[in-house]
């Protein structure tokens, strides 16, 4: 069982595509109805487009509402500590986290990648003058950049109305967490495109998809990693989930200049790290690809 | 009559059998996706090993029930995936008009349609979940008490995923709701239903079935309960009649005078 | 017995309409407005067992339609349609036994298997005992020579065997009324020869009833002696294909090359389509100017070449879906005199 993959929604787009395409083959010879079609479908479209996000906004809020009624239970006082976090700033942490996941829909990149290669689009691609890894990376981008802003209004809305502010915020310290949050959605996308670039040697690398996802999900997702056992937490810092969600999170509920200013220098080595490999996978593929021709 | 029963029984399975085959072409992908689905699922167990050294129990759940709750719901899921995967994405087969193949067969439209499809990955969260209540500890009688609670689990679920998708024959548009209804049901089945509290508990208990499909046969599990089984039982009857019928509807609704825009 | 008898069959779709702009938008959403299209309107017409028709007609003409409710896909709104003596309506599933569809576009295999595995599915869903099945898949295989290519996956054989097989897979209840929507379209010409060999064949030792729609005029004039031709949801043509090749034909079309350039004869019934140099491409209307008269106007010491022709089937056939309705039609292709 995984969590809302976004196949759904794009099959809904080839439902409106096909039926738009057989309309416009009916409309011939209709004087006029043609545009009517083309019109229509574009409205449809946007539309579409609205009501795929206010039902993703839909499960953001199950999986929130989840969460507080999961915490309001743990915390047995309102002044309790666990792991270090108030009842508020674990809560806070969470949607932040399932903020950066609903917002960013990063298996739409592997998902891209594996599609890419398989379906031997990658043919085509990779002779164009620029490479291919950046370009699905810019593309990707593009698109959380868009999807990104909604959540967070979403994700302040819900916070304010059903848990309250988060203790000690200040607005000053925007800056600083949007550019954590930026860097961690990019390293995650690095790591994912790492992960679907593996269909070059494999028929399907989704499951492996699964499994950095769930490791993401489990250890930095649903909770910060102070809670796990102490033992542990050294060798989750020299994961990507360090990077990737917990740092910017963190520094969301719990901001200090020092954590900030370690969390984008590890940032920088696993940004520079990440794609060092993503090259090396990709030169390494297109080198199989060439050999076996596909 | 019987006849019927069984030449209708033997397109199922052969169905069954063909979906599966086709994902067994390439073995090792099909291996890939059922052991690392599999994985997937118990690494959620972490997160549930974390929570009990907060607590010991957690909405009434000790990490006994959580495994009997994990393992109702990854094999009811499962085992609707493995069965009836088409009917997740009803809709789009109703929009497009590719119910026309199965309405020239002489056989059941409604099976034939629902059984078109094995997801495999499903098979793996079969496993697990059968898996998991294995390891709860349950006795003979309790193991195939939690048999019977998966088949009604998975009759609910494929039913309710049925009453969502028929709306398609309706109103076009209803795709991406009936996979966020089905995706909210497994979201809440995989936490004790004691952590929700007033109108939230009655929205799951009536509404959306987690409380007939998952958290119910929880309890029955953890303690017999005559009363809740029959009305697990009824509530499966129930909701895959009134299903059934509302896609019988749509259907004649399908073949009758539809808007054109949903054919051809 | 005839196979299909259609009276007076009628479907009309309701449409959404909408003005245009965003009022529009909302006016549509507040009010809804419809437009009715008449699909099919009041078709009627008989199929003899064994016979082999082309039911045609441009895009939207209704043909699908029809074949939908022939098949109880679709319900009429009006009309009777009997099939084998079946109402599809009433008993769809029972009809479904005895007739057999392949849709050209539509693919009902599974393609990771074998066509024998195929095969054995279909025959699952018709009740076909094993042996029984078994049996019937030797015969089909050996009498459309599939032997070479039944065992292997159907993703990997060529288009044109793909559809064979398709074609043989619709065969193996053995339906009395088949029915095929462009069943040669994206083949290429060798291909469709073989279906239309395998349609042919089909008929003549099955007796198989064929419904047969296409746009390829080839697979009409190949196969079918009957021709139905449907345009905006009526019938407006129900005639032999050999009346409509030879007796209302009253076009020739006349090709002349000359040893020099000449003047080219000025006389009523006699058009030049296109004249290059001593090239010339005459139409001769035979209803205004007999053929005879046609050819004496030109000078035959000069003349280096001739070839005289039919209009092809398949500009008579455009000219019809052109003509509006059933007068315009008879007066497209009025007999000569």
């Amino acid at each position: 069982m995984n969590r809302y993959e976004n196949s759904a929604v794009s099959n809904a787009g080839d439902i409106a595509k096909r039926r738009f395409l057989g309309q416009l083959r009916r409309g011939h010879g209709i004087p006029g109805r043609k545009y009517g079609v083309i019109y229509r479908s574009v409205l449809m479209e946007n539309l579409q487009y609205v009501a795929n996000m206010a039902l993703g906004f839909f499960g953001y809020f199950v999986f929130i509402y989840i969460f507080i009624k999961l915490w309001e239970y743990m915390y047995r006082t309102p002044e309790e500590l666990i792991a270090g976090y108030s009842k508020e700033q674990m809560i806070w942490y969470v949607m932040m986290t399932e903020m950066m996941w609903f917002g960013s829909n990063a298996s739409a990149v592997g998902w891209q990648v594996k599609t890419d290669i398989r379906g031997g689009n990658i043919a085509y691609l990779m002779n164009k003058p620029y490479h291919y890894t950046l370009y699905i990376l810019a593309k990707y981008t593009g698109e959380w950049s868009i999807r990104l802003p909604m959540y967070a209004g979403l994700a302040v809305v819900i916070g304010t109305v059903m848990v309250g502010a988060i203790p000690g915020f200040r607005l000053i310290t925007v800056p600083a967490m949007a550019l954590c949050i930026m860097f961690g959605l990019t390293i995650n996308a690095v790591f994912k495109i790492c992960i679907g670039l593996l269909s070059f040697w494999i028929e399907d690398a989704t499951p492996f998809q699964w499994l950095y996802d769930k490791l993401i999900l489990v250890v930095g997702t649903i909770f910060p990693i102070e809670i796990f056992p102490g033992a542990l937490q050294p060798f989750f810092k020299l994961t990507p989930i360090y990077t990737v969600c917990y740092g910017p999170a963190k520094l969301i509920v719990d901001f200090q200049p020092a954590k900030c200013v370690e969390i984008l220098a590890a940032q920088a080595v696993y940004l520079a790290a990440g794609c060092g490999l993503m090259f090396f996978v990709y030169r390494k593929g297109v080198k199989k690809l060439y050999v076996n021709g596909g | 009559m019987l006849t019927a029963v069984k030449n209708q029984t033997r397109v199922c399975l052969l169905s069954l059998k063909y979906n599966i085959m086709r994902e067994m072409v390439n073995k090792v992908t099909f291996l890939m996706n059922i052991i690392f689905m599999m994985l997937n699922n118990a690494c959620i167990l972490i997160q549930w090993f974390i929570l009990f050294r907060l607590r010991e129990e957690i909405g009434g759940y000790t990490m006994r029930e959580i495994m009997m709750l994990w393992g109702l719901t990854a094999a009811s899921f499962g085992l609707s995936h493995i069965l009836f995967a088409r009917v997740f994405s009803l809709p789009e087969l109703i929009v497009s008009g590719k119910l026309d193949s199965y309405l020239v067969q002489p056989k059941n439209v409604l099976l034939g349609v629902l059984t078109s499809a094995t997801a495999v990955s499903a098979i793996g969260d079969f496993l697990y979940g059968v898996a998991l209540l294995l390891f709860c500890g349950l006795a003979v009688g309790g193991f195939l008490l939690a048999l019977l609670l998966i088949v009604t689990g998975t009759v609910i679920l494929t039913a309710f995923a049925l009453l969502f998708g028929s709306l398609a024959f309706w109103f076009v548009r209803v795709e991406i709701l009936g996979n966020q209804m089905v995706m909210g049901i497994v979201s809440f089945a995989t936490y004790p239903d004691g952590i929700f509290q007033g109108i939230s508990r009655f929205l799951l208990y009536f509404i959306i079935p987690v409380g007939m499909a998952v958290y119910h046969p929880v309890h029955i599990l953890a303690e017999f309960d005559a009363g809740r089984l029959f009305t697990v039982l009824g509530y499966a009857c129930l909701l895959s009649t009134a299903a059934v019928a509302v896609f019988y509807r749509g259907l004649r609704r399908y073949s009758s005078s539809s808007l054109m825009e949903a054919r051809m | 017995m005839q196979a299909i008898r259609v009276e007076a069959l009628t479907k009309t779709f309701r449409v959404r309409r909408k003005e245009k702009g965003m009022r529009g938008s909302i006016k549509a959403i507040l009010r809804p407005q419809t437009e009715e299209i008449r699909a099919v309107h009041g078709v009627s017409f008989g199929v003899e067992e064994g016979e082999m028709l082309a039911f045609i007609g441009p895009n939207g003409a209704g043909k699908s339609t029809t074949i939908k409710m022939l098949t109880g896909i679709l319900y009429p709104d009006g009309g009777r349609v009997e099939v084998l003596g079946i109402d599809p309506t009433k008993k769809r599933r029972q009809l479904a036994y005895q007739i057999g569809t392949v849709f050209g576009q539509k693919e009902q295999l599974w393609t990771h298997l074998t066509p024998y595995d195929n095969f054995r599915f279909f025959g699952a869903i018709y009740d076909i005992p094993d042996e029984e099945m078994e049996h019937r898949i030797g015969e089909l295989a050996e009498r459309f020579e599939l032997h070479e290519f039944i065992n292997t996956p159907v993703r990997n054989l060529s288009l044109g065997q793909r559809i064979r097989c398709e074609i043989v897979a619709s065969l193996i209840h053995r339906p009395k009324v088949l029915f095929l929507d462009e069943p040669t379209i994206g083949l290429d010409p060798v291909v469709k020869e073989q279906i239309r060999n395998l349609i042919r064949q089909m008929n003549r030792e099955y007796n198989t009833t064929i419904f047969l729609t296409s746009h390829d005029v080839g697979d009409i004039e190949k196969l079918c002696k009957r021709i139905i031709i449907v345009n905006d949801g009526q019938i407006v043509l129900d005639d032999s294909m050999e009346h409509l090749k030879y007796h209302y034909l009253h076009k020739k079309i006349v090709e002349v090359k000359m040893q020099e350039e000449t003047a080219l004869p000025q006389v009523a019934g006699i058009t030049v389509l296109k004249q290059k140099g001593s090239h010339a491409r005459l139409e001769v209307d035979t209803g205004a100017v007999e053929i005879g008269d046609a050819l004496r106007q030109i000078n035959v010491e000069n003349m280096e070449d001739i070839n005289i022709s039919n209009v092809p089937l398949e500009n008579i056939i455009m000219e019809i879906y052109r003509a509006k309705d059933r007068q315009q039609v008879k007066a497209a292709i009025a007999p000569v005199g």
